[in-house]
């Protein structure tokens, strides 16, 4: 339990990390997404949350990773992030889920675009499994930081100090 | 005093490099060395020796037996990973430093130039490159021109961030555009300065520019896309963001494909995570998830 004069937590989700919560107080809150890609999903009835930020599509390129760290790929991770709701007591089809990072460096070729391959990954992996994206900010040159309010479920991205809501 | 002269006078001002730092990079540029050479540097700097024993002993190498000689560390946990200690003690002043023109707070430079370090030293092996060591300390001292521009930076940081987004131009040109010169090649001069190798000279020089160099030079081909790899996984990015251009061509000539790019940024993390536990600083990457 939170003491009064607590008002807000932070919960740091790290590079290749998730978080859940269930405290109305905490807010889950991640920096420094570029080509990574930062999920929120978050029950409205139970007023559970849950954030990853992941860094690569497929954990074929190391497996040995995808066990130690799952959250560091979309097809071992965000499956994780579900579960770890679910077992919070998150229903599925309750799930408000939105979507940010993907950025890319200047590049015609688009081979350093692992942003791109992250958020096609993410959409394949969504479509597979009946899940809708409530809204999504991806794409750009730009680093983004997001937050997500476990009591309210509000989803915010602040770029270059500027913060909208998602 | 112009702006572009007072920058250059600045150069002069950056305390130097200690002597047993620039005398390893010479042992670990020539490829006769022997692990007794690079001993014998680092022996006499009892202070640095301490703190490589130290770092050595700590919890998360997880030695049976105490180490007591830098010979024995070097035995048991590779001469490789004792310079790579070495090297970013001797940096750590330097970089930890908050940089305000580039919003970098306090550990974001010497984080990002860690990470570049070992993702050049990862690719390095990948591609074969020669003087794996070499590529680290290219790789953790590749933005020490930050370290010049920062202030300058903070000054014109409106205007260079409007050239970025309102022209499309990378924060290298934008920076060439407003402050006369841009961080690349302010530390190509400090490298020059403290008398670095000119392959680590090169390196810092020309890692956005790759393509300028003919014939091109794998080093510094490594350096840059490693570099491209930091920006893009968001490892210490500031106010430049991911602003910066690649080069399919520089790719192409190391022999790299995309899912190579993304097998260096899982080991660098890997061992940018470790490190940072070495050195005390705050973790970046936990096991898995967790329930709050």
């Amino acid at each position: 339990m939170c003491p009064l004069w607590c008002e807000k937590m932070n919960i740091l989700v790290d590079i290749a990390d998730f978080a859940v919560s269930n405290d109305p107080q905490a807010t889950l809150v991640t920096h420094s997404l570029g080509s990574c890609i930062g999920v929120t999903i978050w029950d409205s009835e139970i007023r559970v949350g849950g954030m990853i930020h992941y860094m690569l599509p497929e954990s074929s390129i190391a497996p040995e990773k995808a066990q130690t760290k799952p959250a560091m790929f979309a097809d071992t991770g965000v499956p994780a992030l579900f579960h770890a709701v679910y077992a919070l007591g998150a229903v599925k089809k309750r799930l408000i889920v939105k979507v940010a990072g993907g950025s890319h460096l200047l590049d015609d070729n688009g081979t350093f675009n692992i942003g791109q391959r992250n958020h096609i990954m993410l959409r394949k992996l969504f479509w597979k499994n009946g899940i809708l994206v409530d809204s999504e900010d991806v794409g750009g040159s730009i680093s983004r930081t997001l937050r997500l309010e476990v009591g309210t479920g509000r989803v915010t991205i602040t770029t270059r100090g500027q913060e909208k809501e998602l | 005093m112009t702006r572009i002269e007072e920058i250059l006078d600045r150069i002069g001002t950056l305390p130097p490099l200690p002597t047993t730092a620039l005398r390893l990079m010479a042992v670990i540029n020539d490829p006769r060395s022997s692990m007794e050479d690079i001993v014998e540097v680092v022996r006499y700097d009892q202070s640095l020796t301490t703190q490589v024993l130290r770092l050595c002993n700590s919890a998360f190498f997880g030695l049976s037996r105490q180490v007591s000689s830098l010979s024995e560390a070097m035995f048991r946990l590779g001469t490789l990973k004792v310079l790579q200690l070495v090297m970013s003690v001797h940096t750590n002043v330097l970089l930890m430093k908050e940089q305000r023109g580039y919003s970098l707070e306090p550990g974001a430079l010497w984080r990002h130039s860690v990470g570049v370090a070992l993702a050049s030293t990862v690719l390095g092996e990948r591609c074969k490159i020669q003087n794996i060591s070499l590529l680290f300390t290219a790789g953790l001292l590749h933005d020490i021109g930050k370290v010049i521009l920062n202030e300058y930076v903070a000054q014109e940081c409106h205007e260079i961030v409007r050239l970025v987004h309102e022209q499309q131009q990378s924060f290298i040109d934008a920076e060439t555009q407003v402050l006369g010169h841009s961080h690349d090649q302010i530390g190509g001069m400090v490298a020059e300065r403290w008398q670095l190798p000119d392959s680590i000279v090169r390196c810092i020089r020309y890692h956005h520019t790759p393509l300028l160099l003919n014939p091109p030079d794998p080093q510094v081909d490594v350096v840059f896309v490693a570099d491209c790899v930091c920006l893009m996984l968001g490892i210490g990015v500031g106010v430049d963001e991911l602003c910066y251009r690649c080069d399919h061509e520089v790719m192409q000539r190391l022999g790299l494909h995309e899912r190579d790019l993304e097998f260096v940024g899982s080991q660098m993390l890997d061992e940018l995570a470790k490190i940072e536990q070495i050195f005390g600083v705050r973790g970046s990457v936990s096991a898995g998830g967790s329930s709050r």
